[in-house]
């Protein structure tokens, strides 16, 4: 068993790299047929010179084919000078210093950014790593809180009043998009009622935990609903699928008290995707933390990507996209391996 | 084994979906030029003429308050009139720089939609970082007179041109110094020029500074700056070419290197008016008062603090609770801010006025390329319905290249006045026919347009482009309406092989007229030129005017220009905007010029007074 896990995780985890390094260079390629470059800044700009566009592109390479561009994002571009002519390869800052050239994804250098002017990318992804597992953990955390109940007492109840309204308000709730929530409840709540800041992760020179929370307390709840509401469906459902089950018929047939009944033998069975399958739901809060950051102008990595994206930042950009790729591997890895421990009858094959 | 719940492919799949999105996704940080709140405004005195990025809709200005502001700005294009020639003067100035100002403390709030990128000088371009680098390098030999609008000394108290008008002396005052105590030298000056003008160094806008020879520190206190040829905005540029930066700290270090200069993201040793406490990328930055600041000492605000919000709905919301003591208002806001009680709108005519246009593309093969057509279709809109209605008041006509707050300004072109009439007989002059409400060509096709705009999100300009659609619905033209995100935008204006008849547009005027010259060059087809406009007299008219600087000579040149593109019709000139800005009533000492507000923002000083 210990071996064959061993193995399997082996050939996932190959499989995986295969499929980021294919992912990487489709989302490459995306990025660079997108109108515009790092340089559109300057495409509206009467201060600039068609030569002064040239000069940038030329120090930047920028002016090299897509295959070479991503050929120095993979693999560096300094030991372009060993191949024949590769020299006119490397880009203007890299022949002039140096240590300008790029080192390559594969050798764990992530660029520097053109937006950033030159700060490495790598940097301004981790700073911001931070504010954005915050989020999306207390999110999730609220989500399954409130979820799982909900979905348990609605499946309880069913076809009664309470499961009613459960399942209008979650339906209700879903018809709207959070993001446009989150900025309604901001401007209620921040606005006319100051109950909460209007953004921000922090009061400029306070930064305590009571004022951390505070600023935490609205875009959590708000990046949770989507959450709740699938949480507390998938709970109900489970839950019914498992209340129709023979074992739980015998359960019943031999007298067990009705919360025994439920509790040991519904309940257990019903929660188990969610126990193996949580960290891919953190997962999803995480990708989905994009619109909440930019909502709440909460400074996490989803901010950052609207700012590469909108400035065609490949390095930024394409950073993210490889540690967000990461992050998911190891979320599924996890749930796969989870899955075997709690559920004996999971086999690894291969 | 039993089904996975996140299978690794579907990973990939998803990360494909979103960066398909990702690259759809229309830019949403950029700022809006009329809703701008920091008040360092007053940069646009050298600056060229700067494309607007995103135009948002206005509402109701009180005629009254208009038109007070109108006089100011007439009486100010009076005064620049009387501009002195530039060659062989000496200017001194006998300026009081040193008495301390007695309104000091508080705290100003500021808040900003997009986050400064770096406080490098020499490597950003966005407006966010230079009003950062605004805050903490001061650079401006000379600056302009927020009344006059005319140059006068700044940190050079005497500057002098020499008879040929090719070399500029300028002489630095003396006791002025670094935040860290040491001299501002024009060896500050000079060393770098010298960095900033190595290619290797990526100053992105290293063309501007081709027209100078030698830039030479004579002596600690003497800057001599030569040019090849006689070029009549010189003086204006070379005003604000250089912001120095301390060779004593600098020369150490990499010049663009992040990672080993930390004076690029956090400057230590300053010459603004404020120094950097501490600043959290897309979260805030905190500015304290810099003692050694060479004019009248500290600013009366003894802190400055930008924070970072989401959007301009959130901070003009941030404004009217008192958090912050300015904030963005969209035009669709204005008159419910003049209403706020704990704040001040203040609003000017600006000398740099933003003005916006439909382009019409000059190429043959294009139903425009005919002057007939470009003028019926100039006749056919009601451009001053457009600006009542639009604009709501906050704009005012133009009929040409320069708005009336300029000095060269010529009342006397043909404006185009709505003449639905006076459309079909141009048209008719190119040899189409108008039947059934029906305007054909001569095979008796209809004529169908197609009217670009850019960034789809602009309120404005799409009330512009359904409101032209309807106009020329009138004289039987169809307009196909495409709207586009800001970047594809771009790429089809500045197409070799463009596909469109006509485009919203708008520039930013500039107080110097010759900037303007880049818009119409035919070497700028097809960036900046993307009409395609080519007329050599006109060309010839700009390159004259740029080389005399006799004041009465240029206007006449300039005036002359205005006629001739006025008459040639590129564009269908709509109209330029007012600015405006809301701050607390607490804050005092604000005073509205052609200039904008930020021109004396270190006099500015804080009444406490309970907010709001």
């Amino acid at each position: 068993m210990r071996q064959a896990l061993t193995r399997y995780i082996i050939r996932r985890g190959l499989q995986s790299l295969f499929l980021v390094w294919i992912a990487t260079l489709i989302g490459f390629t995306i990025y660079q047929l997108a109108p515009g470059g790092p340089l559109q800044f300057l495409d509206d700009d009467p201060k600039r010179t068609a030569a002064d566009f040239e000069r940038l592109s030329a120090l930047y390479g920028l002016n090299r084919p897509i295959l070479v561009q991503y050929l120095a994002w993979l693999a560096g571009e300094d030991w372009f000078v060993l191949l024949p002519g590769g020299a006119a390869w490397q880009s203007g800052q890299c022949r002039a210093n140096p240590e300008r050239c790029g080192r390559g994804i594969l050798r764990l250098d992530f660029g520097r950014s053109f937006y950033f002017k030159g700060s490495n990318v790598i940097d301004l992804i981790a700073e911001r790593i931070p504010a954005t597992f915050m989020l999306g953990f207390s999110s999730l955390v609220i989500s399954v809180a409130v979820g799982i109940p909900s979905g348990i007492y609605a499946a309880l109840n069913r076809g009664k009043l309470p499961d009613h309204i459960i399942r209008v308000t979650t339906v209700l709730v879903n018809t709207v998009p959070e993001w446009w929530i989150g900025l309604l409840l901001l401007i209620i709540l921040g606005g006319y009622l100051r109950l909460v800041p209007l953004g921000g992760m922090e009061t400029i020179g306070d930064g305590s935990l009571l004022d951390r929370l505070h600023h935490l307390a609205l875009p959590a709840i708000v990046s949770a609903i989507s959450g709740w509401i699938s949480i507390s469906r998938i709970m109900r459902f489970e839950m019914l699928e498992v209340l129709n089950q023979d074992y739980v018929r015998t359960a019943r047939a031999k007298g067990l008290p009705e919360h025994l009944v439920i509790w040991r033998h519904v309940l257990r069975n019903a929660i188990l995707p969610f126990v193996t399958g949580l960290s891919g739901i953190f997962l999803i809060f995480l990708s989905g933390s994009i619109l909440f950051e930019l909502v709440f102008s909460w400074p996490g990595m989803g901010r950052l990507a609207v700012i590469a994206i909108n400035s065609r930042d490949y390095p930024v950009m394409m950073g993210l996209f490889v540690i967000s790729s990461f992050l998911g591997i190891i979320g599924v890895l996890m749930v796969d391996i989870l899955y075997g421990f709690v559920d004996p009858r999971v086999k690894y094959e291969l | 084994m039993k089904g996975y719940r996140y299978p690794a492919h579907w990973l990939m799949v998803i990360l494909v979906v979103f960066a398909l999105l990702a690259t759809q996704c229309a830019p949403s940080s950029t700022p809006t030029p009329e809703a701008q709140a920091t008040p360092t405004a007053a940069s646009t005195e050298t600056g060229a003429p700067v494309v607007e990025q995103q135009l948002t809709p206005t509402v109701a200005a009180t005629l009254e308050v208009s038109q007070q502001v109108i006089t100011q700005v007439v009486e100010e294009s009076e005064a620049a009139k009387a501009r002195e020639p530039q060659k062989g003067i000496t200017v001194v100035s006998d300026e009081d720089v040193t008495t301390p100002r007695t309104k000091r403390g508080g705290e100003y709030k500021d808040v900003a939609t997009s986050d400064a990128v770096s406080f490098h000088p020499y490597l950003t371009t966005d407006t966010a970082s230079s009003s950062y680098q605004g805050m903490v390098y001061t650079g401006g030999l000379l600056r302009l007179d927020e009344n006059t609008l005319q140059y006068i000394p700044n940190m050079a108290e005497q500057y002098s041109i020499s008879e040929d008008g090719l070399t500029f002396t300028f002489h630095l005052r003396k006791g002025m110094l670094w935040s860290d105590g040491q001299p501002i030298t024009a060896r500050d000056f000079e060393w770098t020029y010298q960095q900033v003008i190595n290619p290797a160094n990526e100053f992105p806008y290293l063309s501007q500074l081709e027209f100078i020879k030698s830039y030479k520190a004579l002596d600690d206190y003497t800057l001599e700056i030569k040019i090849d040829k006689v070029y009549c905005p010189s003086l204006g540029q070379m005003s604000g070419l250089i912001t120095p930066l301390p060779k004593h700290v600098w020369e150490k270090l990499p010049w663009n290197d992040p990672d080993k200069n930390p004076e690029m993201n956090k400057p230590s040793v300053v010459s603004g008016p404020y120094k950097l406490v501490e600043w959290k990328r897309d979260q805030y930055a905190v500015f304290e008062a810099n003692e050694n600041y060479w004019y009248h000492g500290a600013p009366n605000i003894s802190r400055y603090v930008i924070e970072i919000v989401p959007d301009q709905d959130v901070a003009y919301q941030k404004m009217k609770t008192g958090e912050s003591d300015t904030g963005p208002i969209t035009p669709d806001k204005l008159k419910e801010a003049r209403q706020l009680p704990n704040i001040t709108v203040y609003e000017w005519w600006p000398a740099a006025a933003l003005w916006s246009y439909i382009g019409l593309n000059m190429r043959s093969g294009f139903p425009t390329h005919d002057l007939h057509v470009r003028r019926g279709l100039s006749y056919a809109i009601d451009k001053d319905l457009l600006t009542q209605e639009v604009m709501q008041g906050q704009a005012k006509r133009l009929c040409s290249v320069y708005p009336e707050t300029s000095w060269v300004y010529n009342p006397d072109v043909p404006c185009y006045d709505y003449d639905p009439e006076k459309a079909i007989a141009e048209f008719q002059q190119a040899g189409y026919t108008f039947q059934d409400g029906k305007m054909v060509d001569q095979n008796g096709k209809q004529l169908r347009l197609k009217l670009l705009f850019g960034p789809n999100t602009s309120k404005t300009r799409e009330l512009i482009a359904v409101t032209v659609q309807d106009y020329l619905r009138r004289i039987g033209v169809e307009t196909d309406i495409q709207a586009m995100e800001w970047s594809a935008y771009l790429e089809a204006l500045h197409s070799n092989e463009p596909d469109w008849d006509m485009y919203i547009g708008a520039w930013q005027a500039t107080i110097e007229p010759h900037i303007m010259y880049t818009i119409w060059a035919e070497e700028n087809i097809p960036q900046l030129n993307s009409v395609a406009y080519i007329n050599k007299e006109v060309e010839k008219l700009f390159e004259e005017a740029g080389s005399n600087c006799d004041v009465e000579f240029r206007k006449e040149r300039y005036q002359k220009i205005q006629r001739i593109i006025a008459e040639d019709a590129p564009y269908i000139f709509l109209f330029y905007n007012k600015s405006w800005s809301g701050q607390n009533k607490r804050i005092k000492g604000i005073i509205p010029t052609a200039l904008g507000i930020g021109w004396n923002m270190e006099d500015w000083y804080i009444e406490e007074s309970p907010t709001p």
